[in-house]
């Protein structure tokens, strides 16, 4: 058995490679402790999957650790130190936080689960990133990588030529601070939301942004592609993320754009700055979107690949990913569910493996939608009273709760899910979801606002069959593969009725599902079609800010804490009576 | 005024950390729990919690919007720095780390701990009607709390006195005033050594020059070939 690990400087988790080279499983840390981007060393992930496949210190053959820690570690620091003084703090900051940082995972190991430490193996942040996507792809030899991110051990953007699984040829990279990642990030704090949070709601805000605007070509020139020397410059006179540990930007930002939007002021489109802010928003997104197809453009004429590969935290930009399957050289672009950071302990489980096959491998096995394993007998006893005086059990029957539930749903009503095995995140796909009927105005507005709490400007998804979609979007061949897993967001067919569904963005775009006939969604919506209902809004069941739901425990929470009145679980539909 | 009300925002937010912290402590507590009722007992004070929390947040947001952005950024809350701040430890959930008895007396004592600092808060928002009643309805929640954490530990620790579950929270009282005390004194040690990070910083800033990290350069590099053992 091989174990991946990431941590410290980005989010947390834990992934589990058998010896015939399948992910059998895999946590992100957050799910567990239910703090938010956790990035503390995943602790209880590798307990958690050492106890629910009964491994010993002794099955597990070879960890691997997301990053090169001592790159890690140096390549801010010696960018700071060429920043003195203004670096000063975070100079101090990071040399005091030394045991906070990813050099720490070998002591960590050591103190938590004492052995294992001897088996741990390091690999480039960046490769972890493309072995992520990797198994994901049908076609796994000649093809292009393209990550781009925040930061990982070194460089924020980056090409690889992927020959085979053993070839993957670093060609092209883009070296930190220089960071496309970083940038938005920047703006997101700008936009007074969460940095590593809030850049979905960057991505949603965009849509209302006027492009021609003012403030939206000052946001367009803080950073660009240098067509000569094929390299991205970002002027980082604005930005103050790679010289101070708590601040992103600094006054010229603040001159050039205004003040920044206070966090606790509502967002809403009738507010006074919503413009001037949606504005902002749209700058960053066309830019980013810009300067990847300028990556994706370079890529193709150094790898003349025209299937490629996309990961790191800027892969969850599920808009700009439309844009790039517009160039004309892309055949197919491959966006694993879980792009960012926390889905790196997937490729560095993968790099384990290999590194220890003595027979070479020519393809990685597709990893399941849902590797995240939980069980619901383990939760069966401490439940038993939360439900009794909670709950009505509405239904025990699967069948006869899914009659139910489409029952419910074409009457408008909301319905959580906790059933088997979860979805890796950050995506909600059926197992870990609240859906509703995706053409009812009022059940998707009051899931949307009144359940999760998010801000309304946000679209909820739409999920749907392959042949429905075909009806009513501009499907694009090369992004079937990411539609799977929400990756991307595609058009409404013009002059369609879909450009009025209630999960339609006010730019006629969706950032679609489209399920497959082993997904219980599947059933729901194959009984929903005899009553023309062929779309289901679906979101992920948290409350917003919060990690998505993990167990049947964390669900029971969710009705208890908001107006949420079904939920379909393991032992049946049960109906909440808070 | 103006400082004083940062001080609000501090207090707060701080309070609204310290009760999501506890939300979690509570739920880590439900899910280790091996008795149904004491699962049962831990969700409903989760939810308490979890509700208390949306409470300090509604006033955070109330209050921080009449302040500048570049002001009222600052006491955004973040998850993460509710390990950074210490409300969780990064050492795991308290149920994850002492006896079960000994979490059901540390419950006991810091409920009323809670109640009593609610009072001072109390005093702060007293002005607004509304707001004053939810925090007296967040005092008669802790009050509970607390009754409940010792007809626990009564009922499953009979032979355990009520005189023991003093010992416990004079023992916790003391801690959590040291813990103060000792934060205070952190924070203040940080001011007074600053000049002195700062110029180990700076040293170290010279150091970090001298290394060529052109070795961490990768291009035209198989990355699958470089050495697994290697941490640069
Ligand atoms: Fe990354
Ligand atoms: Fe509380
Ligand atoms: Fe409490």
């Amino acid at each position: 058995m091989y174990l991946g690990l990431t941590g410290y400087n980005h989010e947390s988790s834990a992934a589990l490679v058998d010896k015939e080279g399948k992910l059998i499983n895999y946590y992100r840390e957050e799910v567990l402790s239910r703090i938010k981007g956790d990035k503390s060393f995943p602790k209880r992930s590798i307990k958690k999957i050492l106890e629910f496949h009964n491994l010993t210190k002794s099955d597990i053959k070879s960890i691997a650790f997301y990053e090169r820690p001592l790159t890690a570690f140096l390549t801010p620091l010696q960018v700071a130190a060429f920043n003195i003084p203004q670096s000063l703090p975070l100079i101090s900051h990071q040399c005091r936080n030394f045991d906070k940082s990813s050099i720490s995972c070998f002591l960590d190991l050591s103190k938590e689960f004492s052995g294992l430490e001897e088996k741990l193996i390091y690999l480039d942040h960046h490769l972890s990133h493309t072995l992520t996507a990797l198994p994901y792809s049908q076609i796994q030899e000649n093809l292009c990588s393209i990550v781009v991110d925040g930061f990982g051990d070194r460089s924020s953007t980056s090409i690889c030529k992927v020959n085979d699984v053993y070839n993957i040829n670093e060609l092209w990279s883009c070296e930190y601070p220089v960071s496309l990642g970083l940038f938005y990030s920047a703006i997101t704090d700008f936009l007074g939301f969460q940095v590593n949070e809030g850049e979905y709601k960057v991505m949603g805000l965009a849509a209302f942004g006027k492009k021609d605007s003012a403030v939206a070509k000052k946001v367009s020139d803080l950073i660009y592609w240098d067509h000569k020397n094929k390299k991205i410059i970002s002027d980082m006179s604005y930005f103050k993320y790679h010289i101070s540990p708590t601040d992103s930007f600094n006054n010229k930002l603040i001159n050039l754009l205004g003040d920044p939007r206070n966090p606790f002021l509502s967002l809403l489109p009738e507010d006074d700055n919503f413009q001037h802010f949606a504005d902002i928003a749209k700058g960053a997104q066309d830019k980013i979107s810009e300067i990847l197809c300028e990556i994706f453009k370079y890529a193709y004429s150094i790898t003349r690949c025209k299937n490629f590969l996309f990961s790191g935290g800027v892969a969850s930009n599920s808009a700009a990913i439309s844009k790039i399957a517009e160039l004309p050289f892309v055949d197919q672009i491959i966006v694993p569910p879980s792009p960012g950071d926390a889905g790196c302990s997937i490729g560095a489980s993968y790099y384990a493996y290999l590194k220890n096959q003595k027979n070479l491998i020519s393809n990685l096995p597709t990893p399941s939608i849902y590797p995240s394993r939980f069980n619901s007998n383990d939760q069966k006893l401490i439940s038993k009273q939360i439900i009794a005086s909670n709950f009505k059990l509405i239904s025990s029957n699967s069948n006869d709760a899914i009659a139910k539930i489409v029952s419910l749903i074409k009457n408008g009503e909301i319905i959580g899910t906790v059933l088997n095995n979860a979805e890796t995140g950050p995506r909600a796909l059926g197992n870990r979801s609240l859906i509703c009927d995706g053409l009812n105005k009022k059940a998707v507005k009051t899931l949307n606002t009144v359940i999760k709490n998010r801000s309304p400007f946000r679209p909820t998804a739409p999920c749907m069959k392959l042949s429905t979609a075909k009806k009513y979007y501009e499907l694009r061949p090369e992004l079937l593969g990411c539609y799977k897993y929400m990756n991307a967001t595609c058009k409404c067919i013009d002059g369609s009725i879909s450009n009025n569904f209630p999960t339609t963005h006010v730019d006629g775009t969706v950032r679609l599902q489209i399920i497959e006939n082993d997904q219980i969604l599947y059933k729901i919506l194959t009984y929903l079609e005899k009553d023309n209902i062929d779309i289901l809004a679906n979101s992920s069941l948290n409350i917003s800010g919060d990690p998505t739901s993990f167990d049947l425990i964390d669900g029971l929470m969710i009705c208890s804490l908001r107006p949420l009145k079904y939920i379909f679980t393991d032992f049946g539909l049960l109906e909440s009576l808070f | 005024m103006k400082k004083d009300n940062y001080r609000f925002l501090d207090v707060i937010q701080e309070t609204a950390c310290a009760e999501f912290g506890s939300a979690l402590e509570m739920l880590a507590a439900c899910k280790s729990s091996n008795k149904e009722s004491l699962a049962y007992g831990y969700f409903e004070h989760s939810k308490d919690e979890y509700f208390h929390t949306s409470t300090f947040l509604s006033l955070l947001s109330k209050a921080g919007r009449k302040y500048p952005a570049v002001i009222a950024r600052k006491f955004r809350i973040n998850a993460n720095s509710l390990i950074t701040k210490g409300y969780v430890s990064s050492e795991g959930y308290l149920i994850e780390k002492m006896p079960l008895k000994d979490f059901i007396a540390y419950v006991y004592t810091n409920e009323l701990l809670a109640k009593q600092s609610f009072e001072k808060i109390f005093e702060l928002v007293k002005k607004d009607e509304k707001d004053a009643n939810q925090i007296l309805k967040i005092m008669k929640d802790e009050l509970r709390h607390h009754g409940m954490a010792e007809k626990y530990f009564l009922k499953y620790y009979p032979r355990l006195q009520p005189w023991q579950l003093k010992m416990y929270r004079i023992r916790e009282t003391i801690k959590n005033k040291g813990r103060k005390f000792y934060d205070k004194n952190l924070k203040f040690l940080d001011q007074v050594l600053k000049p002195l990070y700062f110029f180990m910083a700076y040293l170290a800033s010279r150091i970090i020059l001298l290394i060529d990290i052109n070795g961490f350069k990768r291009e035209g590099i198989n990355l699958m070939e470089i050495k697994p053992k290697s941490i640069i």
